[in-house]
């Protein structure tokens, strides 16, 4: 029995076949013919038992390659004599063969072909009881690689190792790692540790709180509501600029008279007011100067430089506020002049000198009274003009994603 | 990242400072009846110029865009304001200097010269120009991008590392 286990071994050994080719169509052979593959082994082995010398070639026809069988014969033609050391050595290899076989079972069927199907086929009928009783082979997966080497199965790995994550050159790298009870939730600039059984029952409520994520304020927000009421402060500036500019102006010329022949009325009652004015008046021009601005989005020049030569409204209004400020600014030395009227009446005002002081004062107020009325107007027709906005809200603001249940660690 | 709670602080801040800055060049000429008066607002004056750049600075290296090494990118978008608040700084302080030198002795009298309405013209137009750009550049840096990784700065990144 042993030779004969010996022989069966042997010759198992040089019937391994190689790499399956899949030329012939064959497909992995189910558990059922799985196990008649298996018993085509033990049926040969009885049968090797009853014929030891040349029949067993016949059914080995079935597992063998075609090249081998000179060799097989003349195997079987000299029989091994068994040496009694090497009996429990054969014992133990044929435990581990045995594990082997289903491996070896599912090679062979793949390789032979139409040999291995005639003899599934013949033993199928006589092996068919026998499938209740034998036990559920596990499923044994196919490896590509030839078992020269009595690799055991628990050795073989099938499952191709999933690749490593290639994570973003800056994040912290993503990997496998043990899960801990606790979980560390951030809470403003601390993390607190807390149970995973909370936070998965505290998921449900996620759901329903997605939502208020969506109402939680960033950043961008800020940057807008700042940006929108800044904006109505410079509504505001505007048609306070137009209406103070209007009536300063009309103040000045009803003060001066028809042609302008009581200017020492007017300097008598209006140098009180010529330094608040024209303080109040830089105020509001810078308002109304940065509100235009931002509506053109100045700081894009090239943007800018198309909308004013393209004549739109928001960058008409920004030239002449500007223009308007700097006309302003130069009559500074005169608003003084004639805030220091009562003090310095001698020196500051010469007799003769209001008029070549005083008439361009007055056309640059009614100029700039001008501008601002005309600017106010063309803002006017485009209240919702605002390219900074636009600017402001083409920033991308990613919403935290809520958390899936399958992403959720057990 | 940086929260919203903090940037509206900041941003608080910087608009208060603006805020006074535009009051005190709008009515510092109304307070010179005591040249004191006119100098301790000055001085405020321009240590808010100041501590308004050094925020604004605050503001670029707390971006993970600074803190990545991409130092070049924040100044290439930022550089007008930059180049501004200097000059604006440069033209506030040689004016403060020259109208308190002038008015030291004799507060309320006229002290006007070509000169000074040029330099006081620049310095409150680009006083206006400097609010601008510091209120605009204030609402940039809300921006959520110059604070966390994105495909954009990686592609900055690649290219300054090509350069």
């Amino acid at each position: 029995m042993d030779s004969e286990n010996l022989k069966v071994k042997s010759t198992r050994r040089r019937e391994l076949p190689p790499l399956p080719q899949t030329s012939r169509g064959r497909t992995l052979p189910s558990l059922a013919s799985q196990d008649t593959v298996d018993e085509v082994p033990r049926s040969r082995r009885k049968k090797a038992k009853k014929d030891p010398d040349g029949t067993e070639d016949m059914e080995d026809t079935g597992m063998e390659m075609g090249g081998v069988a000179s060799r097989r014969q003349s195997v079987s033609q000299t029989p091994l004599t068994p040496e009694p050391q090497e009996v429990p050595a054969a014992r133990k290899k044929k435990k581990k063969k045995q594990q082997t076989l289903d491996l070896e079972g599912d090679q062979a069927g793949l390789v032979n072909g139409d040999a291995a199907d005639a003899a599934e086929q013949t033993t199928d009928a006589e092996e068919a009881p026998r499938k209740s009783r034998k036990k559920k082979k596990p499923k044994v997966v196919e490896t590509p690689y030839v078992n020269d080497l009595d690799v055991e199965e628990d050795d073989i790995i099938s499952d191709a190792q999933s690749p490593i994550p290639q994570h973003s050159l800056f994040s912290a790298p993503t990997g496998q790692s043990q899960p801990v009870g606790k979980m560390f939730v951030e809470h403003g600039r601390r993390f607190q540790a807390a149970d995973r059984i909370d936070k998965r029952m505290a998921s449900d409520q996620l759901d329903t709180n997605f939502m208020d994520i969506q109402s939680m304020w960033t950043t961008r927000d800020v940057s807008l509501k700042v940006h929108s009421g800044y904006r109505v402060i410079g509504l505001f500036a505007h048609g306070f600029l137009a209406g103070y500019a209007a009536w300063n102006v009309i103040v000045i010329y009803v003060l001066s008279g028809e042609q302008f022949s009581t200017l020492n009325n007017l300097l008598q009652q209006y140098h009180s007011l010529a330094y608040p004015s024209q303080s109040l008046l830089y105020l509001l021009l810078a308002l109304s100067t940065v509100s235009a601005f931002d509506r053109l989005n100045l700081a894009k020049a090239t943007i800018a430089m198309r909308s004013l030569l393209m004549l739109e409204p928001a960058a008409l209004a920004s030239l002449l506020y500007f223009a308007a400020l700097v006309l302003t600014l130069s009559q500074q030395m005169t608003s003084d002049r004639i805030n220091l009227y009562p003090s310095s009446n001698s020196t500051l005002w010469p007799p003769g000198s209001e008029h070549t002081t005083l008439y361009p004062w007055i056309g640059v107020n009614l100029a700039v009274t001008l501008m601002v009325g005309l600017a106010w107007a063309l803002i006017s027709t485009g209240p919702e003009t605002d390219y900074t906005e636009e600017f402001l809200l083409s920033m991308e603001v990613e919403y935290p994603k809520p958390p899936q249940k399958a992403d959720m660690p057990v | 990242m940086l929260q919203a709670n903090n940037f509206s602080v900041v941003l608080l801040i910087q608009l208060t400072l603006l805020t006074f800055d535009l009051f005190v060049n709008s009515f510092s000429e109304l307070l010179r009846s005591s040249p004191v008066i006119q100098l301790v607002l000055f001085i405020i004056q321009d240590i808010s110029l100041l501590f308004n750049q050094f925020i604004f600075l605050l503001m670029l290296f707390n971006t993970y865009v600074f803190q990545v090494g991409l130092m070049s990118l924040l100044l290439e978008r930022f550089r007008a304001l930059i180049m501004l608040s200097m000059l604006y700084l440069l033209f506030s302080i040689s004016l403060h200097c020259w109208m308190m030198s002038l008015r030291w002795m004799k507060s309320d009298h006229f002290v006007w010269t070509n000169g000074l309405l040029v330099l006081f013209t620049l310095q409150r137009t680009a006083a206006v120009l400097y609010y601008y750009l510091y209120k605009r550049t204030a609402e940039c840096l809300g921006d959520p991008r110059l604070y966390k990784d994105s495909p954009w700065l990686r592609e900055a990144f690649e290219r300054s590392r090509q350069l």
